[in-house]
């Protein structure tokens, strides 16, 4: 269990760190490749898929 | 092509998060959906005989948690052995938690005690498999009209509910390593562990199951991709193996070939190796042939999974490389569903055979012809449906 939180908060990080690289990103391919990213994060984040 | 526009901006940004956001509430509400569906998907109809417990009655550990799933009872006038039916170990078998229903809701025991687990892994059915594409539900239609709608789900436990899986996977009775994600993969969790994951709780409780009703014969239904050796098979422990290969000659008579295999003895963590070997039960498997679980599929949808047929398998099968007839194109699941409910039924007529006065009789089931004729939906249940 403590395993899954440990991975949980990895997860969260992980979409502070890709946020704030969507809003710094000069080019709009590399803000899309950002947000496809964040969709399976979110989920996991929510424990949803 | 989008660099040259040069247009980011902190308000394509914003907008591309909020997409991202909806993607997410869209799809998450989706896979929600699979978690808690409504009342009429995955719905038991049990015959009048039948009462309900909960595998969580047999073992605490997994009382109250995703693993629970009901239990069914059904005990004949005149004393005799015990039969256990496992439906739904792998949620992507569909045939075979299809077949633990059909039986639910027709069998009529009238000697000895069978016991039903439709949807012994509760946590499979609550997802796919990423990527495979697989439709989320599939239907059946009964005579009056009623669809009898059922979860198509993967073959391990939701990552939900058993989240991470280690890079490799150490079977706990027998040290025996295998890929990570067999950590939530029931069929190789027995005989389980009381105090381990999830999945590892859930197959211990069916050890428990199996100890406390003193079953004396069990049978774990699934499915197989038509390309994989161990198809339209029964697998046998060493004190099965007798049983099994009655039955296998009488389903050749009956012209339903069963290739007969015998449980491998290093293999761990499969229920016919390890409820034979931590108990006195006679522990078989039931494989039928499932193409819309196999890696050669193309289109997959409620057709593939109703029909087995698929344009990749019968060329496939012209090249010699599946392990079962596929001349007529298709592996009807009417088919497979009347291979398990057949192959059960002479299990359970030849047990007296091999165990004195352990005899189990069970009335009320369709023969292979007519379920193969008539099709799945006119043998399971109406009710009022839910608006």
């Amino acid at each position: 269990m403590y395993l899954t939180w440990i991975y949980w908060a990895i997860v969260v990080f992980i979409i502070v760190l890709v946020v704030r690289s969507l809003y710094r990103e000069k080019s709009l391919r590399e803000q899309y490749v950002a947000a496809m990213v964040l969709i399976p994060l979110l989920l996991r984040a929510f424990f949803i898929k | 092509m989008f660099e040259k526009r040069n247009i980011a901006s902190v308000y394509t940004a914003t907008l591309m998060l909020l997409a991202a956001v909806v993607i997410a509430v869209v799809s998450g509400r989706s896979y929600m959906e699979m978690r808690t569906p409504g009342p009429d998907i995955d719905r038991l109809v049990p015959h009048a005989g039948f009462t309900r417990k909960q595998l969580g009655d047999y073992f605490e550990g997994i009382s109250g948690t995703p693993a629970d799933t009901p239990v069914f009872i059904q005990e004949g006038a005149e004393p005799g052995g015990t039969i256990l039916i496992l439906g739904g170990t792998h949620a992507n078998e569909p045939a075979a938690a299809t077949a633990a229903v059909l039986m639910l809701e027709r069998a009529i025991v009238s000697r000895g005690r069978l016991i039903i687990v439709p949807y012994a892994n509760m946590m499979g059915r609550t997802h796919t498999f990423p990527q495979d594409a697989h439709p989320q539900t599939f239907h059946f239609e009964t005579t009056a009209g009623t669809i009898r709608t059922f979860r198509y789900g993967a073959r391990t436990t939701n990552t939900v509910h058993e989240w991470p899986n280690p890079d490799i996977y150490i079977h706990p009775a027998s040290g025996q390593t295998m890929a990570g994600v067999e950590r939530s993969n029931l069929n190789r969790a027995h005989p389980g562990v009381a105090d381990g994951g999830i999945t590892e709780r859930l197959a211990y409780a069916f050890m428990e199951l199996i100890k406390k009703e003193q079953v004396d014969l069990a049978v774990d239904l699934h499915e197989a991709s038509p390309e994989y050796p161990v198809v339209e098979a029964m697998v046998a422990h060493d004190r099965a193996m007798e049983l099994a290969a009655m039955v296998a000659m009488e389903l050749d008579f009956e012209g339903i070939p069963m290739r007969l295999e015998p449980s491998p003895k290093n293999l761990r963590g499969l229920s016919h190796r390890e409820w034979g070997d931590n108990t006195d039960v006679l522990a078989i498997l039931l494989e039928t042939c499932n193409p819309s679980a196999g890696r050669f599929r193309g289109r997959t949808d409620e057709a593939l999974i109703l029909t087995g047929a698929d344009k990749a398998y019968v060329k496939a099968f012209e090249l010699g490389r599946l392990f079962v007839p596929y001349e007529t194109g298709a592996k009807p699941m009417a088919d497979r569903v009347a291979r398990h409910v057949t192959t059960v039924k002479l299990l359970a007529d030849n047990l007296e055979y091999v165990r004195d006065g352990k005899g189990v009789s069970i009335g009320g089931l369709p023969d292979y012809q007519e379920l193969s004729d008539r099709g799945v939906g006119a043998f399971l249940s109406d009710f009022q449906q839910s608006e």
